[in-house]
């Protein structure tokens, strides 16, 4: 499903370039769920953004289910992120005067997709997530945890072949980080690839699979077995 | 492109930025608002101009007979000039497509008696065109007409002064008036706007007081309006001719200057004109300022919005929104605010002016107006090119990697 060759990625920081990604490999099947670790400036926000085309590698490879991703101009790259990618951020990045419908509907009306059906498809995946009733409420009348469910109900509405998830427990307390795990792993169940960035082991541990990053490069790479959410939620 | 959810875009992104929006609307309301009132008192200042000069017609040329200075033709010099009934039937068939109005004048003072009531008036013997040369209102029953002046009628149109005088509160139209020991029946009262001395006049068929006065055939003035098609150049030449061709009829020295005159208010009148468009570019040059201003102030309020909306734009990017739709998005907004806002300020400060205009009346400033087909024009090209100014921020905005647009806070 994913597949990188030798990605390099720096920044320049006025006269002096950064390096952030120093060479990397890595394959992705589909319905795998992993998770990219790292301390921070590890370059592992950076691994995802390329993943996600948000940012655009110096050099290397890139193919996202056999398409190769270059040089994309910005039409071209929109259309391949409406297509393939879902986006879960630590911010959630909601559009704070649309309501929660509107704002998963919002990937489906760049899809042209009607108005009714948009409608219908928002509710049903909030009914997923389990927030149907609060379909019409602003983001700002939504607790964390249920914000955060908006944004993976936004992300999985276009269908994507990849959910992307950049630090999606990261302004969560425990209790409710486990339970968007959940949620997390119940879409995986369903055959969806996932990546998630985190820095918090037992998050990780919730995934089947382990990338750590130091320095711009994979230290290690390992499948694990997965830790269920759901035992920590009752 | 216009579908309803584009409307649901804009009107919840309207809705949820009061503040953003008003300012917008109110900035380019007030461009209009001021645009408007500066267009409105140029013209007051050129209709209170244009009403000074309004005594007489603005294209009129008069003719004043004199004597002779120069020796020409066996004739002596100090020869008296005078105009007669076929000199003007001459100038008349000859020039008749530079013409519009065509009058002699034959003045003679009379004394008038009404009842108790006597004075002395100067009666003008005139042909019915002069009304629109002197630019006499009738304000009660007629004025001359072509038959009394055929049949040598025996009628008077009065100023609205001699009214006054002579007649009291009584109504003159129809009424017999005594001058010189004659009976003359009065058909017409008149004013005059731009001359009250004027409206001590009597008027009268020429031909009538010629028949009075001797069975004279002269007249003392000619009087009369050039095509008012005619621009300067013409207008002057058309003078010059007529001067060149009497002189030669009447057998005068072509170099002689002093046996007649030849009044043409051409001449005159292109030095009010010329400081009226004067005026006019004065305020065209002032309001292109406002105009450019009222534009850096619409593209000044899309770079901050754009500003403001960096990370929707981001947020909207990563979800697939493509270059188009973001531009879509901004200027389609904006479009909305300062089309709906222009025409507000546009409908709110030309029903002011409509208010405030009739009560205006200066001598230099009276009836201060708009042009709507100017103001319309103005306020498309205010949100036309408000629009404009937007466009490069906002393409700038639509292509920029969505991750710096997602850092923005």
């Amino acid at each position: 499903m994913i597949e990188i060759k030798d990605l390099h990625k720096s920044y320049k920081m006025g006269s002096n370039s950064l390096h952030v990604l120093k060479g990397i490999n890595f394959t992705a099947e589909e319905g795998e769920l992993v998770a990219i670790m790292g301390s921070s400036g590890s370059g592992k926000s950076t691994l995802l953004n390329i993943l996600g085309m948000l940012d655009e590698a110096d050099s290397g490879e890139y193919n996202l289910d056999g398409v190769p991703i270059k040089n994309l101009s910005e039409t071209k790259a929109a259309k391949y992120r409406n297509k393939f990618l879902g986006f879960v951020f630590q911010s959630f990045n909601l559009i704070n005067y649309k309501s929660a419908m509107e704002n998963v509907a919002l990937p489906l009306y760049y899809q042209k997709v009607g108005r009714k059906e948009r409608e219908e498809k928002a509710i049903k995946y909030l009914e997923q997530v389990g927030l149907k009733e609060w379909a019409h409420h602003l983001p700002n009348e939504l607790s964390g945890g249920q914000k955060q469910r908006v944004a993976i109900a936004r992300a999985m509405a276009a269908e994507p072949k990849v959910l992307l998830a950049d630090e999606p427990t990261g302004a969560l307390d425990s209790k409710t980080s486990y339970e968007v795990m959940d949620l997390i792993q119940n879409i995986n169940d369903q055959g969806n690839t996932i990546l998630v960035v985190t820095h918090e082991e037992d998050i990780a541990h919730m995934c089947k699979r382990i990338i750590h990053l130091r320095d711009g490069v994979i230290v290690e790479d390992k499948k694990i077995k997965q830790v269920r959410a759901s035992s920590y939620v009752q | 492109m216009f579908n309803k959810d584009t409307w649901q875009e804009i009107w919840h992104s309207m809705r949820n930025n009061k503040l953003r929006t008003f300012l917008t609307g109110f900035s380019v309301a007030w461009g209009i608002f001021i645009l408007v009132l500066l267009l409105a008192s140029v013209n007051g200042m050129q209709n209170g101009f244009e009403k000074q000069f309004n005594d007489d017609a603005t294209n009129s040329i008069f003719i004043y007979p004199n004597a002779t200075s120069k020796p020409y033709g066996g004739f002596e010099a100090g020869r008296r000039i005078r105009f007669k009934n076929d000199d003007l039937d001459f100038i008349k068939g000859s020039y008749a497509s530079s013409i519009e109005y065509f009058s002699p004048r034959f003045n003679r003072s009379m004394t008038f008696k009404f009842k108790q009531e006597t004075g002395a008036y100067g009666v003008v013997g005139v042909s019915p065109d002069h009304q629109q040369i002197e630019r006499s209102i009738i304000l009660n029953g007629r004025y001359l007409n072509i038959q009394d002046v055929r049949n040598k009628q025996k009628v008077m149109v009065i100023g609205r002064q001699v009214q006054k005088e002579l007649f009291k509160d009584e109504d003159p139209v129809g009424q017999n008036l005594i001058a010189n020991g004659l009976v003359f029946k009065v058909i017409g009262v008149f004013g005059d706007d731009g001359n009250e001395r004027e409206e001590s006049n009597i008027y009268a068929p020429y031909t009538t007081m010629q028949q009075i006065f001797g069975n004279s055939d002269q007249v003392n003035t000619i009087a009369m309006t050039y095509n008012p098609e005619f621009d300067f150049t013409r207008a002057m030449g058309f003078g010059d001719t007529l001067e060149e061709v009497l002189k030669r009829r009447l057998t005068i020295h072509p170099e002689d200057q002093s046996a007649f005159f030849v009044n043409n208010f051409a001449e005159g009148f292109s030095n009010v004109q010329s400081f009226s468009s004067f005026l006019k570019y004065v305020a065209i040059g002032v309001g292109v300022l406002i105009l450019i201003a009222g534009i850096v102030g619409i593209g000044n309020i899309l770079i901050f919005i754009i500003k403001e909306r960096t990370k929707e734009i981001g947020v909207r990017k990563a979800l697939g929104a493509r270059p188009i739709e973001i531009i879509k998005l901004i200027l389609l907004e904006s479009i909305v605010i300062t089309t709906l806002s222009g025409f507000g300020g546009m409908l709110f400060s030309m029903g002011i002016v409509a208010a405030i205009s009739p009560l205006v009346d200066a001598p230099a400033f009276s009836n201060p107006n708009v042009d709507n087909t100017v103001v319309i024009t103005c306020t498309v090209v205010l949100i036309f090119a408000g629009v404009l100014a937007g466009l490069i921020p906002s393409i700038r905005a639509a292509n920029v990697k969505p991750i710096e647009a997602l850092r923005a806070d």
